[in-house]
Order: C-alpha cells, then structure tokens, then sequence
C-alpha cells in the first residue's frame, strides 16, 4: 500500500506529516454521542419541589388590630383516599388530580377575595391514611392559592 | 479573499472545524450542567410523591433549612426518620433543631417523606419539629413521576 504513483506519495506524505497527532473526526463522533445523552437525560430530569405550610399556634397573636373570623373549611383524608369537603364526598379515591375538589376550593377562595376574608383549611387525615393523598389535597390547595393550610391526623392532635 | 472562507481556490468555502467544536463543547457542558445537577439532590431510597403544582425551591434557602427524611420500609411497615443523613434518636433530633433555631430564628425543615408512608408517621416528623419550636415547615414533592 505504499503510494507506487507519484500523486499518491505526495499526498501520503503530506497527511502523515499534518495528521499524526490529534484525530478531530473520532472526537466530534464521541461528543455529539455524549451531548445526545445528556440532551435526552435533561427531558427526563425530575425536579425536587415544595409545597409550603406552617405549624400553626407558634406566632403571637397581634392584639393591635381586630382579628377578622376567618372561613374555616374542614377536607377530610380517608384510608381508603376518598376525599371529603365539609363532609361532602369529592371525585373517586383514584382521582389523583381532584378536578371537582379543586375547582369548589377555587370557587371558595374567590368568593372569601371577594369578600376579603381569609380561607382556613383544616386537613383530617386517618391515621393509616397514605401520604401521596395528602400531598393530592395538598396539591390542589396550592392549584387554589390557598396557603393557611393546618393538618391533622386522627381527630385530637392538631399542626 | 485570501483565508476569510479558509481554502477557496475551486470557489467554494471549506468546513470550519474549530467553532463548530467551540458549538459543541458549550453545549455539552450546558446539558452536563444542568443534569448533574438536578439529579444529584434526589435521594434514590425515598419515593417522593407527585404534586405538579407545587413551587420550585428557592437554592438561596438551602442553607437555613434541615431536610427530615422519611423512609418506610414496606415489609416490616415500619418508618425510619432521619436528620439530613443522620440516623439519631428523636430527642437527639430535637435538641439539634431546637439548637439551630435559637442561633438562626428563620430555621426551616422540610419533610421528604416517602409516598407510601401513613399518615400517622408524618404527624410523628411534625411533632419532632413543633417540638423544636420551628413553625416554617414544607413537603418535598417531584414535578413528574
């Protein structure tokens, strides 16, 4: 394979002097295989969020001005998911998104803006109910903009 | 024209290599970055619930906020909570919040408890924390599943 043609010697000579080192071809080949991986890893990143709450009785009362009664809503977390407003069944226990819960408790925080109450939501969850329907309810209360939100397990011990 | 389109002689302009590698380099360490990143606070034992509408963390709190992990192992039933990546008593845990609160008093602990865990046992997490006298608390959530 050694260049019999003198056009052929020349451009061998040439390459070999010019190319030795550095293969810029097997390279690009090898970043654009690992730019595609992570390209295709960033859609499926999962991304730790937080849902916001305080534990309430911690903060002084403010005596300066006159405190207004707050609407007080009390939702209901069964063991077996079902879900309750005011004592009224909302969705089925598999609904993960609530669309009628969420849509009454958006009705409800409208109607309380409206009138410049604020809204208090009491959650009531069994104590074997699962966590992952709390933070559904949860959800939604953030879908609602609601954020005085206290949780409770059982029927006496209240955060 | 001599050396603008690199070798022109037969009138058409050669491939640049370098910035098409500068390109991809930037882009590289783009996606790298971001990656790395975000999937490095995720804690693998722990199945975090989905909640899509719940805010993005503030990376300016992290310094001021303890993590309480929840971990239920499913076939004793039973829940173990950590401070960050301390396995300690719960009084233990108290004392060091309680601690952390009086030397910094906007101390916030957030809750990542598992997705199967009963609700009894995030009231246990929130006792330990309304024990330590901190009032600031938030559940840790996945945008996706």
């Amino acid at each position: 394979m050694s260049g019999h043609t003198p056009g052929r010697k020349t451009r061998g000579i040439e390459s070999d002097s010019v190319n030795m080192g550095f293969q810029i071809a097997p390279m690009i080949d090898v970043v654009f295989v690992i730019m595609l991986f992570f390209m295709v890893m960033a859609g499926a990143v999962k991304v730790e969020r937080e849902l916001k709450t305080t534990l309430p009785g911690m903060a002084p009362p403010s005596l300066d001005k006159p405190q207004e009664m707050p609407d007080e809503i009390l939702v209901t977390v069964e063991e077996t998911g079902v879900v309750t407003l005011n004592e009224e069944e909302f969705d089925s226990s598999e609904s993960k998104d609530l669309p009628n819960f969420t849509s009454t408790l958006v009705l409800l925080k409208q109607e309380a803006d409206n009138r410049g109450a604020k809204v208090l939501v009491t959650i009531e969850a069994e104590e074997q109910a699962k966590y992952e329907r709390v933070i559904d309810v949860l959800n939604s209360m953030a879908k609602a903009k609601i954020s005085n939100v206290t949780f409770t397990v059982g029927s006496d011990n209240l955060f | 024209m001599a050396g603008g389109g690199g070798n022109a002689e037969n009138g058409e302009p050669e491939f640049q290599i370098a910035p098409m590698i500068d390109v991809l380099l930037v882009l590289l360490i783009f996606f790298m970055s971001i990656t790395t990143t975000q999937v490095l606070k995720i804690d693998q034992d722990i199945r975090l619930p989905v909640a899509a509408d719940a805010k993005k963390k503030e990376s300016s709190n992290v310094m001021y906020e303890a993590a309480l992990n929840v971990k239920w192992t499913p076939n004793s039933q039973q829940a173990d909570i950590k401070l960050d990546t301390m396995e300690i008593p719960e009084e233990e845990i108290v004392g060091i919040l309680n601690q952390r609160k009086a030397t910094n008093p906007t101390y916030r602990v957030v809750i990542r408890a598992d997705k199967a865990v009963p609700a009894v046992e995030i009231q246990r997490a929130m006792t330990i924390i309304g024990q330590a006298g901190i009032d600031d608390i938030s559940f840790s959530t996945l945008n996706q599943e």
